[in-house]
């Protein structure tokens, strides 16, 4: 026997089971693909969110990890002005995380204020209007959260204040800035109104000026293969600090949301083992159904490897068709799992769990037909096995 | 005694104690389990806490380890906390008179909804909250996690109802040349129908028995696995009365219901068609 | 005299059954030679289909040999009997055993198919077989759509397929009419008259009224092997030899 063509349409012969196998199949297959994704998906997406502008590095007071805690490391101009007199170095920057509020009419607004050093950031793109320059100390930036609670535009101005007194019931500090453009903060979370400003305005406004205090420097490698060897020439320099590479700080994201990784394997498993169960039962019993027809096949010479072929490919059929539709299933279902993970507070609004990869579907559909095939083995092998003339006898009782 | 709450956390940097000394005038500090197991710490020892890595620290001595309380926001930071008289705290971190928050006991019949209200009316540079709304608020991540396991739930359902109804007319299927003898024969439908369905409810409660064990176990494995992976006595895996009824009747319900559709496919296929000459 | 295409010596075979030994053969020898027309006849249970198995290579005997032109079938691996039964040996069953989902021609392309004959040759020679058995007409509707005496001739057909020594047939007008069954004794008897050896088992007198040589079968034994001669009367059966 040769050919897909018979295979195929033995299964077209009980539509209704075939059928439902073939949904059983892209269902397990979907969430298979799902899981695929989610364990791939949160270092990808982490990680894509850290390379957003190519800085590779990062700098952060001892034992913390970036916008962890509120502690802050002095001298952050003295650091990135050495820092970036190093060789193999490209660029850095310091940035300075605080609460602050800003003023609309006679109520305070809480927002989150980033000081930046405009001319080496990673941590907005502009989506309207224009950028701080290096030495702006009258302009701000505006997430579009932001401009909609300060009820702003590109243009206006707006009072941003901090250090607030609740004894004396004032602001110890308070600015009046330009807002020179709407911006997106790579790492906010959904709807966070946050804004930017050169980072001594924002030392200032966060009471931090003494020592000149910042959250985190990002660094810059000349050369992503670099990266590694100047994480440890920064580590010896500066062991007061912590210096992670994008790497390190995957790993330890992944160590914090290690549930999920190892939920998706769980399920993955699990997926599988329905797959295999569906597939072999179904075979299974379409063997024994058709044990009389499989005996006479022998009977007129067909060899056992040709039927072995013929169930293997039933089960491969099963299986690809099943797939295929199981991963359109799996990116729809994934986009609604993603949209129930992503509403984590305080999880940035960039991030996502399920990161749809060439490689995590390759990886999905090549493991389910490998299964599919396995799974086909017993009834393949049952029907290489039919006692000829003993079925042929039972037919004929 | 006042804590540190996790947004406003200063770091703090352990020297461990070049000797054992018993100082009646050092402040005292209570160190939680994990830190002073993985210091090797213990109550009488004196270590030295400060702000930051360059600064030489006050010395402070050990005077509890205590067993913090299982917070699940917590569990995969891997943080460890000491706790410290506030004034000692202040004077570590040379912050004159600043905390991060308060905490107020309000007295029996006084609502704290009330009292928030009474507060906020005045607050400048505060905000109260009755616990209660904190806890909420700060629930938000499990929610989301259980929003999530429910959806997985659902797939899983979905899933598993297509693969019983699927078996379930493999194996009524199975049994066609039974059904047409036993219609050639003079038995009704009806009677081979309830044959079919009660077969098909037995199998299912058989699979809602078994299931049932597994989760059991499942759940004991997962509680298990998780309180030593993350070092924490909290609970992973809770199998309710409520749960166990939930699935019960649901796997009843798919059970009867895949059994009850293949069944009735059977009996209103023609004995002939069925012996396999129609 | 044509040569032997099938020597069987001392067949038996023993089933177990119930912790018991049935004796399905007790000991048959017998020989064909080609073109030969040989019936099997018996009442159930007289192991007739037993011996057509084991003849046909389908069955291992307890002890005896099968010879299919020189071949010991005994000496044979499973996969190089099975060669033989593709080649050498044609099989037609009581109840046809086509694959319903495909056509009349794609079942009887099928032994060719595994033979390995290229697709245009086979196409060609499953067409001729057709017409041979007067179903040319019918060649692409699928086996479920065809009655059941299309179906045995469809299933003679594909015996036929790869030109086999030998054509065997269990029963063959076991589950047709008789005016069916009768379509298939006249396409046995053309089929004889052009050469083909046939062995075939059956109940039908017809069938073994046109045979050459009639076996009787009895509790395992072949109790008369009967050589037919023309009648010396029209219309009543040659005396037995």
């Amino acid at each position: 026997m040769r050919g897909l063509g018979w295979s195929l349409r033995s299964l077209g012969r009980h539509r209704l089971r075939t059928g439902l196998s073939i949904a059983g199949i892209a269902v397990s297959a979907a969430m298979l693909l799902d899981m695929v994704m989610l364990s791939g998906g949160i270092e990808k997406s982490f990680a894509d969110l850290l390379l957003a502008r190519g800085y590779q590095i990062r700098l952060t007071p001892k034992g913390t990890l970036p916008f962890d805690t509120e502690a802050t490391m002095s001298g952050a101009i003295q650091l990135v002005t050495s820092i970036r007199q190093t060789p193999g170095i490209a660029a850095a920057g310091a940035v300075l995380g605080a609460s602050l509020y800003g003023r609309r009419r006679d109520s305070l607004i809480t927002l989150f204020g980033y000081g930046i050093q405009p001319e080496a950031q990673a941590l907005y793109t502009i989506i309207s209007g224009g950028d701080l320059s290096p030495t702006d100390s009258l302009g701000v930036l505006l997430s579009l959260p932001a401009a909609r609670v300060l009820q702003a535009k590109v243009g206006d101005s707006v009072t941003l204040v901090g250090r607030l007194d609740p004894q004396v019931v004032t602001a110890a500090v308070g600015r009046t800035l330009m807002v020179r453009g709407l911006v997106r903060w790579v790492y906010d979370y959904r709807d966070q109104p946050s804004v930017g400003t050169v980072l001594p305005v924002m030392q200032s406004l966060a009471g931090k000026r003494p020592g000149d205090q910042a959250s985190l420097l990002m660094v810059r490698a000349a050369e992503d293969s670099a990266a590694p060897a100047v994480v440890t020439a920064l580590r010896k320099r500066f062991p007061q600090l912590e210096v992670n590479s994008v790497a390190d700080l995957v790993r330890e994201f992944k160590q914090r949301l290690v549930y999920f990784r190892q939920l998706s394997y769980i399920l993955g498993t699990m997926s599988l083992i329905v797959t295999v169960l569906l597939i072999a039962t179904l075979l299974t019993i379409t063997v024994n159904e058709r044990l009389g027809e499989i005996a006479t096949l022998r009977a007129i010479g067909i060899s056992r490897v040709s039927v072995v072929r013929e169930v293997l490919l039933q089960g491969v059929t099963l299986t690809a068709i099943g797939s295929a539709l199981g991963i359109v299933l799996g990116l729809v279902t994934a986009r609604y799992l993603d949209s129930i993970l992503t509403s984590f507070p305080g999880l940035p609004a960039a991030f996502s769990f399920f990161v749809p990869r060439r490689e995590s579907l390759t990886r999905a559909a090549l493991v389910l037909l490998l299964t599919g095939s396995l799974a086909a083995l017993y009834p393949a092998w049952l029907a290489s096995r039919a006692a000829i003339a003993e079925v042929l006898r039972a037919e004929a009782a | 005694m006042a804590t540190l709450a996790r947004h406003w956390a200063v770091l703090l940097l352990v020297f461990p104690a070049v000797a054992r000394s018993a100082a009646a005038q050092l402040p005292g500090v209570a160190v939680e389990r994990q830190l002073a197991h993985e210091l090797g710490l213990s109550v009488g020892d004196t270590i030295r806490l400060g702000p930051r890595p360059d600064t030489a620290g006050t010395l402070v001595t050990i005077s509890t380890i205590y067993e913090p309380r299982a917070d699940p926001a917590e569990i995969a930071k891997r943080e460890r906390h000491l706790r410290m008289h506030l004034p000692d705290l202040v004077a570590l971190l040379g912050a004159p008179d600043r905390v991060d928050r308060l905490s107020i006991g309000l007295r029996a019949g006084i609502s704290a909804d009330s009292a928030s209200a009474v507060l906020n009316r005045s607050a400048y540079g505060f905000r109260a909250y009755p616990s209660a709304s904190i806890a909420a608020e700060s629930s938000q991540t499990f929610r989301v996690v259980s929003r999530f396991h429910r959806a997985i739930a659902v797939i899983t359902i979905v899933a598993s109802a297509v693969f019983v109804l699927c078996i379930m007319l493999l194996k009524v299927e199975e049994r066609r040349l039974d059904a047409a003898v036993m219609r050639f024969v003079g038995v009704r439908r009806r009677t081979i129908f309830g044959a079919l369905l009660l077969e098909a409810i037995l199998v299912a409660a058989l699979g809602c028995l078994l299931g049932t064990g597994l989760a059991y176990l499942a759940g004991a494995a997962t509680n298990a696995y998780y309180r030593r992976f993350f070092d924490t006595v909290l609970t992973f895996s809770v199998i309710t009365p409520g749960i166990v009824w939930f699935s019960v009747v649901l796997s009843l319900l798919l059970g009867a219901l895949a059994g009850a559709l293949a069944a009735w496919r059977l009996v209103q296929t023609r004995p002939l068609v069925l012996w396999g000459r129609g | 005299m044509n040569r032997a295409v099938l020597v069987a010596r001392d067949l038996r075979k023993d089933y177990p059954m119930y912790g018991e030994a049935v004796h399905a053969l007790r000991g048959v020898s017998l020989e064909i030679r080609g073109g030969e027309y040989v019936a099997v006849v018996g009442p159930s249970g007289s192991g007739k289909s037993t011996l057509l198995q084991l003849i046909g290579g389908i069955d291992s005997p307890t002890s005896g040999t099968v010879e299919i032109l020189g071949t010991v079938l005994q000496s044979l691996s499973d996969r190089e009997l099975t060669r033989l039964r593709l080649t050498r040996l044609g099989f037609i069953f009581q109840r046809f055993h086509l694959l319903p989902v495909l056509t009349a021609q794609e079942n009887v392309e099928l032994p060719m198919a595994e033979a390995g004959v290229p697709r245009e040759l086979r196409r060609a020679r499953a067409l001729e077989l057709l017409g041979y058995v007067g179903l040319g007409h019918r060649a692409r509707h699928r086996a479920t759509q065809l009655s059941g005496g299309e179906m045995q001739r469809v299933a003679i057909a594909r015996a036929l397929a790869n030109r086999p020594a030998l054509l065997l047939a269990d029963e063959p007008t076991g589950e047709l009419d008789a005016a069916t069954g009768h379509e298939i004794l006249e396409l046995f008897r053309r089929l004889n008259q052009d050469g083909t050896t046939l062995v075939v088992v059956t109940h039908d007198d017809r069938l073994a009224e046109q045979a050459d040589r009639v076996i009787h079968m009895l509790d395992g034994h072949i109790v008369i092997p009967e050589r037919r001669e023309a009648p010396a009367v029209p219309g009543l059966p040659a005396s037995t030899a």
